[in-house]
This record gives C-alpha cells, structure tokens and sequence, in this order.
C-alpha cells in the first residue's frame, strides 16, 4: 500500500513537475550559489545558484525515462530472443547460451562502465548500456518459461492441430510467459535506477547541466562538506523512488505466486 | 540413498575421483568463458573511435608521429592479428606494459587488487556481523515490533545508493566527529592504523547496503525453514531452543547462506567501482575507470579479465562448498 502510494507521487511528479516548483531547473544565478535551504529555495541551491529542488523534481522525468526506456528495450530483445532460443533449442539455443555467460559473468555496474566507458558519456550509450547487462536475465526468464511451456499439453495438442511453430510461439507460448516478464520488469526497476545513478555518479551517464539525478550527485559530490544539501535530496529522490518501486514490484511478484 | 555413504574409503576415493573431475570441467569452461570475454572486450575498445594515440597526441596531432605511435603500439595491424598476439603473450604470463604509465601491466592489476580484495573481504566480514544477527532476530521476533524495525532497516538499506550512504557518512563524520579520513591511500603493511582510518569509511558505506540484503536472505530462510518438519520434530522432542536453531536450524540453512555469501562478494566487487572512485581509494575499480579514460587497452583488458575471473572462481568455490556443507549434494 504504501509502496503505491510514494510510487503515484513519483508519477505525478515525472507528469506534473511544474506543480511543485517554479524555478527552473537550469536557470544559473552566480550570486545565490551554495544557498542552504530556505523558504525561496526550499532544497537550497547548488555552486552555480540553480534551484535544486527544481533539478531534483525535473530530474525525475529523465532519470525515469532513461531506465524505463532501458527496461523495455531489456524486456522486449532478452524476451524474444529468449523465447526464441528456448523454443528452437539446439545449437543457437547454446550460442545465445555462451554469450549471456558472459555478460552474466561482470558484475553489472562493471559491465556498466565498460561498456559506457568505452562508446562515450552519452545519454543514448547509457540507455544502450544499461539494456545490455539487463538483456540476460530477460534472456533466462523467457527462456525457462517457453521451455517449461513447450513441454505443455496445450503446446502439444495446438501442434497435433497442425498450427506452424511461430503461431504456437506467439500466440500462446509469449501470452502466458508475458506476465512473469513484466513482473520481472518491476522487480529490476530499482536495480536499474541505481546502476543508472551510478553511472551518471562516475561522470559516464547523462551529461550536465542536464539535470539527472546521478549526475546531481556527481556535481554535488566536490561541495559535500560544504553544501551537503545538494547531495542530500537528489539521493533520497533515489531512495523514495527505488523503494517505492521494491514495494510494489514485490507486492506484484506476491500476488503472482499465489496464482 | 543409504545413510553410510561416504563413510566407506571406497565410496570416499570414487568422490574424490568425481570432484576432480568436477573441477577440471568447471576450470575448463572458466578457460572457456574468460576466452569469450577477452574477445568481447577486445572487439569493443578497439570498435570506437578513438584510441591511445589520439589521446597523447590530442586534436591538432601530427600525422607522421601519430603513424609511428600506432605502430609502436602495434594498433596498424588487423585486430585479429592484434589479439592472436596478446593473447599469446598473456598464456606466457606477459600482461604487457601499461601504455601510458609504462609500467608493468601486472603489477599494477596486483597491487590494484591487493586494495580492492582488502576492501571486499572487510566488507563481508562486517555485513555479515551485522546481517545475520539482524535477520535472526528478526526471524525470531517475526510480525512483531522489532521484526518490523529490521525489516525497515533492510528496505531502507536496500534501496539507498551505495556512493549517496558514503556521501552522507563523509558528511555525518565531518560535522558530527569533526573527523575526516586521510586523502592519501596507506597500503597496511606500512601503517595499519591509519590504512584502516581510511578503509573505514568506504567499508561501512557498502557494508550497510550488503548488511541489509543478508538480513532480510537470512530472515525469509529462518522463516520458512521454521515451518518445517525437522523443526516441528525437534519441538515435540523437547530440544532446547538453543539447539534446535544452532544444530538443525543454521546447518540447513547454511547452503542457501553461502550461495549468498558468493552473491554477495561479487556485488561488493562491483560496488567498489563507485566507492572507490568517491574515496580516492587506488583498486580495481579506479584502474579500470582510469584504463578506460585514457584508452588503455593493456591495462583494460588485464584488468576487466582479473574481474571476470574472480567472479567465476567465487561461484565455482561456492559450489564446491555445497560437497563439503551436505556430502549429498550431487556436482554435475
């Protein structure tokens, strides 16, 4: 309950930023730099003067936007390629096999930076990036669930009725391994937003003045001593977010279970 | 399956014989997958634009050095010709040296690695000194108020970033102890005192995220295991609380515990890329970061094998304790 209650303020706030500030989020004002919070500025300001409850709420939307767009772009090829895979078997199902190995054996943030690092700090390398890492999980899940599916009476009987492989696959197999899939996306939500600020933390994500939460903190960072306001707030936008969706994403998988 | 096995020396030399062979297959495809990776990874650095020499040279370079700098670096051959060639080196146990530091490629890996495994290992000691207390009692106390408190700590925990809990702690120590770490990393052989007060810190940032997912791990398994049978039995027979938790209980939760363990140490590996970039700490992570900077490539691709190594040899011995936990465990 609670989880979808912070995750419809999030939401409101990523529709409607202008509901909660209206400075603006690049506006740069030299002589209020470093302001600590008041009532003008209620999260303070940062070392150039820009209003950092205004970058913080219209951070949101790119932030959310990143991982989103990752998540789906993660769901849609590791779960086709899954299904796919699982279906088919054999030596591509091995060669797909292999290669999620070896995504799957870097740790994710490393996986991350190598792979930001290496094409370049841009938001379009970042959304690649962190599809990526999340590529072969999407991989697994999809492909356990048409393997355990191709084995069903239903699949067998759907084929005894003369229906072509890609007709069972897409009409019956992706309907019934789609709910786990999209759970799947709730429940790795947190973890791409943390890894998305991470990167953006390493100066490899979204680039300034854009305001992304990760790279708040990043700028914030170097004033941590000194106006520990503009690390504070972007951070717990982080935090709320990221438990807000555990919340809700673990609630799902709860009721999933029980099914 | 009889009760006896592996008491007899004969079922005891065939087990020995099995995991030997257990271990060469897992070694193998280890060989196999670090293989794989280095092709990645050398296929990528070398796919963007960009590289060493542009970076030495910068914008307005001179195309008669930057030709004679390429081909120093051998970076005019074809990459296949370019990776047949290091990998040749590398099973010699030549790692090359570092192109713009020039210094030996391996030990600058080994002495990175000497900060990070120092890091990663005091971090699970003191996540699992936290964590599995927490999760115990909280298993114990279950639906009441301090199983709520600890599972707040957990969500909390879980969902903070791992370098903003390192922010703050920075921050919380400056103000509230007036203290603040030495910039400068001391390896513990020369001054431990110090090597520790500037360890302290980045450990505790990442410990606290760890310590809350191993205490939720360990509260779900004491929770469900609760449940079960052996424990109904152990009730009904009169054991003590004390010996049903600590003969029954964590033994049988020990392998799901040291398949986290692993999980875990790898997570840490990963998230000491963050915290030691904020803590100015010279491992792994800030080599591979800097490699990749300034395009690198021998000190990249040793340094991102190094990583995918110890990942695999940390599941590999996680699997091999599974034998030694639960002699019935099957290896295949």
């Amino acid at each position: 309950m609670l989880g979808l209650v912070l995750l419809a303020f999030v939401l409101v706030v990523v529709a409607f930023p202008g509901l909660f500030t209206g400075h603006s989020p690049l506006t740069v004002n030299v002589d209020k730099a470093l302001e600590a919070p008041s009532s003008a500025h209620l999260f303070g300001t940062d070392d150039v003067g820009r209003d950092v409850l205004a970058r913080v709420v219209h951070g949101a939307r790119i932030t959310l936007s990143i991982c989103a767009s990752a998540l789906v772009l993660a769901a849609v090829i590791g779960g086709a390629l899954g299904l796919f895979s699982g279906f088919v078997g054999g030596r591509i199902d091995m060669l797909l096999g292999r290669l999620v190995d070896v995504i799957l054996s870097f740790p994710p943030i490393i996986f991350g930076v190598m792979v930001t690092g290496i094409l370049g700090p841009k938001t379009l390398n970042l959304v690649f990036a962190l599809t990526v890492v999340y590529v072969p999980l999407f991989f697994r899940i999809a492909r356990s669930g048409a393997m355990s599916e191709a084995g069903m009476t239903y699949v067998e009987a759907a084929r005894s009725l003369g229906l072509s492989q890609s007709r069972i696959l897409l009409r019956h197999v992706v309907r019934n391994v789609l709910p786990i899939v999209l759970v799947q996306c709730m429940v790795l939500f947190p973890l791409v937003l943390q890894i998305q600020a991470a990167l953006g933390f390493l100066g490899l994500g979204v680039q300034p003045p854009t305001p992304d939460w990760g790279a708040i903190l990043q700028q914030g960072k170097d004033y941590i001593l000194l106006a520990p306001w503009m690390s504070a707030f972007p951070g717990l936008a982080i935090l709320i977010t990221a438990l807000a969706l555990t919340l809700v994403g673990r609630g799902l998988q709860r009721r999933m279970d029980r099914r | 399956m009889p009760f006896w096995r592996g008491c007899s020396r004969r079922q005891g030399l065939k087990d020995a014989e099995s995991m030997g062979a257990y271990i060469v297959k897992r070694l193998a495809a280890l060989v196999v997958t670090a293989l794989l990776t280095s092709v990645v990874v050398f296929l990528l650095v070398r796919s963007v634009p960009g590289d060493v020499v542009g970076q030495m040279l910068g914008q307005t370079s001179d195309p008669v050095a930057a030709k004679a700098l390429r081909e120093f670096f051998g970076l005019d051959q074809p990459v296949w010709q370019q990776y047949l060639g290091w990998l040749g080196r590398v099973i010699t146990g030549d790692f090359g040296t570092s192109w713009t530091r020039g210094q030996p490629v391996l030990g600058m890996v080994g002495s990175a690695l000497a900060v990070t495994v120092q890091l990663a290992f005091a971090t699970l000691l003191l996540a699992t000194l936290i964590g599995v207390p927490l999760g115990i009692l909280a298993a114990i106390y279950e639906g009441r108020m301090l199983d709520r408190l600890i599972q707040c700590f957990n969500l909390l925990g879980l969902a903070a970033p791992v370098f903003w809990i390192g922010l703050m702690l920075l921050f919380g120590v400056s103000t509230g102890f007036d203290w603040s770490p030495p910039l400068m990393y001391v390896p513990p052989s020369e001054a431990l005192g110090e090597n520790l007060s500037i360890m302290a810190l980045p450990v505790l940032s990442l410990a606290l995220l760890q310590a809350a997912a191993y205490s939720q791990f360990v509260r779900q398994n004491i929770v469900s295991a609760l449940g079960q049978d052996y424990v109904r039995t152990a009730i009904a027979k009169g054991l003590p609380v004390r010996s049903i938790f600590f003969t029954h209980l964590l033994r049988n939760i020990a392998i799901p515990l040291v398949t986290f363990m692993g999980l875990i140490l790898i997570q840490i590996l990963g998230g000491a890329v963050i915290i030691e970039s904020l803590f100015a700490l010279p491992g792994l992570g800030r080599l591979l970061l800097s490699s990749i900077e300034t395009r690198d490539y021998p000190v990249l691709q040793a340094g991102l094998l190094v990583v995918v190594v110890i990942a695999m040899l940390v599941n590999l011995v996680v699997d091999l304790s599974y034998r030694i936990i639960d002699p019935r465990v099957q290896l295949s």
